[in-house]
């Protein structure tokens, strides 16, 4: 015979004190796992949702991302022939030069940072499908204009369309704001190509290019034919790769939180473990006499068990519902969080609790509670019936 | 001092409790400590590398962007400055999947030993470093991390310049914290030249000044000195040159004081938990040992005493375990691209001291609470409500 449901929840409701206590230590241990896991893991999301699948990246052989990485222009004009690439209305393929380029950014309270600036030409847009501008307009060439990344225009400018901006060694107008659905786009600002070179002072104007696989064409080997051009030392490789692979940094960091988030689970499993204990000292009388009444061993377990799982659910649901508003309020507060990557550039990520991190804390909450139950409600259902009673 | 039995064994009579809230305690502590030798990382790496009589000089738009390497001449020319050094990033990789896992510049091999001179270089090593055309000065974190010993050949290949470039390690940066690689600019320009390329820019200007009180006077005349000329500059003191360069961590770093300051919260109602429930389990006998004439005030200060000692000891155990853990993650962490010194771990004797502080403190806050009401409470009310 099983025990009602509302037995061990009543009981978490008649020692308010230590009941609350506890919550909160669980409580506190999915905020601050939470806020951790979706710290790193909105990280590795700006950077995995990063490019398309269809689209390449073309860099000198030999570099690792668009900032460390010359062409001659030589090349980028043989390779708009080269058989396999997307082509627009018009038949102009899909091949977008870009110069990349990282000046100081001066936030707010005066702190610099190093921001990617991308040189790109008119038929950029076309290539880079998922960046949209969502205000404003796309810069002309050789005005000396710039589109701001939503994070960049957070976190650096907060000034709206028509103001001028001081980056690299000339002030540029403002025009327009772009948005890539949350990816590392939003942390850059593009510029024509030919502006940033005369500013940058280089001669050869292209770093990479953005090339976009035709319909049914075969990317690998697209890639090949790209690679094995003798002339130029170039190497392609997808978007989506070129990403996925910055964002491999990021995942020592996720261990690292993993790791720091278990230790703070097992302190709060010797926590959870002590008001268990606490509660069944408290009614070893009841035990008794629930025993002596029939209940089985089992049915006595499991409603301990009942009310640790409880005990930990509500510490579950607290946590969530602090974390994610303070997640959201810590990135507000701070102008988007900054990290530092392998291209030497700031990518400002947006602080936010997805499912993914909600499923860790639920998984750390589940296990603290079984474990901090497990040994109070198996002592609760191994005492013998008599002596329970005698010393209640 | 002659109650500290009679705490201890209250301590001891339920074991079991004391153990599972000291091991909470403990991990707690642990777990602050960590988490302080991050930011703590970055304190240690300034002191430990930063002076204020040294000076970077770089061009105004960013530090991507080169200057003349003409410009280390005039540097060295402005009075008080007693030597120049040229810093170019060459972006070097032992293996290029694993990309760039330390900083490496080319340096100036007759200046480096001045300019750094607070490193407390060995003179034999910088004597070796000019005198091998290919030698390295490489700091401690990165020896430690790939096992390299002076005398050792390493090869890097850019992922900047198209050049794959062997060293021959001349000795160690002497700073356990460094990561950096030095190599001579000179080895660096020839093999510049058998590409094909003349390389005449430097991407920044180191320079030690003389006295710490010219220092903001030779800054003004340098940043003076290059006004209106094709690459302007911006001087700064070493110390908020890497302030600027890792600003962009202030975020992460903000992020980690609020789960520090979670985790302390956590140790508080942990310690308050059992606090309350050892102080409610002896009502009865409190009140008989104040009823044979104990005033309340000791019996407040013993328990109060108990949850103090309880969370001191599991304090410290908690700090033992923290040297223990930081030293593990540094051999595993290294120099980390999106935690630069944050990934140091660096545990120092201050960080110690305040972790059993704060466990100490925790302790006192913990009992005050419920202590003061069981002491505070009327014999008569007790004995009463439970017999």
């Amino acid at each position: 015979m099983a025990l009602p449901l509302a037995y061990p929840l009543r009981s978490l409701v008649h020692r308010r004190l230590r009941t609350g206590l506890t919550v909160a230590v669980v409580a506190l241990v999915v905020i601050a796992t939470t806020l951790f896991l979706a710290l790193v893991s909105s990280l590795r999301r700006t950077l995995v949702s990063t490019g398309s699948p269809e689209n390449l990246i073309v860099l000198r052989k030999g570099s690792d991302n668009d900032g460390s990485s010359q062409l001659p222009l030589e090349a980028y004009q043989t390779l708009r022939f080269v058989d396999g690439i997307a082509k627009n209305g018009e038949g102009e393929p899909l091949v977008s030069p870009e110069l990349v380029v990282q000046p100081f950014f001066f936030r707010p309270d005066g702190g610099r940072e190093n921001v990617l600036v991308r040189g790109v030409e008119s038929v950029s847009l076309a290539v880079h499908d998922e960046v949209k501008i969502v205000e404003g307009r796309m810069v002309e060439p050789s005005q000396g204009e710039a589109v701001l990344g939503r994070g960049v225009a957070l976190r650096y400018a907060n000034r709206g369309i028509g103001s001028e901006m001081k980056f690299g060694r000339r002030t540029w107008k403002v025009v327009g704001i772009l948005e890539s659905g949350g990816s590392s786009f939003e942390s850059e600002v593009w510029v024509d190509a030919r502006d940033l070179a005369a500013d940058a002072k280089r001669p050869i104007p292209y770093s990479g290019m953005r090339v976009k696989v035709a319909p049914g064409a075969d990317r690998d080997a697209l890639i090949r034919r790209i690679g094995d051009d003798p002339r130029w030392a170039l190497e392609a490789k997808p978007e989506t790769e070129y990403y996925a692979k910055q964002a491999e940094s990021a995942n020592t960091l996720y261990g690292l939180v993993v790791g720091l988030a278990v230790l703070a689970g097992i302190g709060a499993v010797f926590g959870a473990t002590n008001t268990m204990y606490a509660s069944v000292q408290a009614r070893i009388a009841e035990i008794g006499t629930l025993r002596a009444l029939g209940f089985s061993r089992a049915s006595v377990l499991i409603a301990f068990l009942v009310e640790s799982v409880a005990l930990a659910a509500l510490g579950l649901v607290v946590g969530v519902l602090v974390a994610w508003p303070l997640g959201l309020a810590v990135s507000k507060a701070l102008g988007g969080i900054g990290f530092g990557a392998a291209t030497f550039s700031t990518n400002v990520i947006t602080l936010r609790v997805g499912p993914f991190d909600v499923v860790v804390a639920a998984a750390l909450a589940a296990a603290i509670g079984l474990a901090g139950g497990l040994a109070p409600a198996w002592r609760a259902s191994h005492l013998r019936p008599v002596e329970a009673l005698r010393k209640g | 001092m002659k109650f500290f039995p009679f705490i201890w064994r209250n301590l001891m009579r339920n074991k079991l409790r004391s153990l599972l809230t000291g091991g909470a305690i403990a991990l707690a502590i642990a777990l602050v400590c960590i988490l302080r030798t991050m930011p703590a990382g970055f304190d240690y790496f300034l002191e430990q590398l930063a002076t204020n009589t040294r000076i970077s000089v770089h061009n105004t738009a960013g530090i991507v962007y080169s200057m003349p390497y003409a410009y280390r001449a005039r540097v060295k020319a402005v009075p008080g400055v007693v030597d120049a050094v040229s810093w170019t990033w060459f972006g070097g990789a032992v293996d290029k999947d694993d990309g760039v896992t330390f900083p490496s510049f080319s340096v100036d091999a007759d200046s480096i030993g001045v300019v750094f001179g607070d490193l407390k270089f060995a003179p034999e090593t910088l004597e070796d470093f000019r005198s091998h055309r290919n030698g390295a000065l490489v700091g401690r974190q990165t020896l430690k991390k790939y096992g390299w010993k002076p005398g050792d050949e390493v090869t890097l290949s850019s992922l900047v310049w198209p050049l794959e470039l062997t060293f021959r390690i001349s000795g160690e940066i002497p700073a356990d914290v460094d990561p950096r690689f030095w190599f001579q600019r000179e080895y660096f320009e020839q093999a510049l030249r058998e590409k094909g390329v003349s390389f005449d820019q430097a991407g920044m200007i180191w320079a030690r000044v003389d006295d710490a009180e010219k220092v903001p006077a030779v800054m003004r005349q340098i940043d003076e000195m290059f006004r209106n000329s094709e690459a302007e500059t911006t001087t700064e003191t070493e110390k908020s040159f890497f302030q600027n360069f890792f600003g962009n961590l202030e975020g992460f770093i903000t992020v980690i004081l609020i789960v520090t300051a979670l985790v302390t919260l956590c140790i508080v109602f942990i310690a308050a938990n059992t606090a309350s429930m050892a102080v409610r389990e002896r009502l009865r006998e409190l009140a008989v040992l104040k009823a044979i004439g104990f005033h309340w005030r000791l019996l407040f200060v013993t328990l109060v005493a108990e949850a103090a000692l309880l969370s001191t000891v599991a304090g410290s155990v908690g700090a033992g375990l923290s040297v223990g853990l930081t030293s593990m993650l540094r051999t595993a962490a290294g120099w980390n691209q999106q935690l630069g010194p944050l990934s140091g771990f660096v545990m120092t004797n201050v960080l110690i001291v305040q972790a059993l502080f704060l466990a100490f403190f925790i302790g006192i806050l913990s009992g005050v609470v419920p202590s003061f009401g069981a002491a505070r409470r009327s014999v008569a009310a007790t004995l009463r409500e439970v017999f």
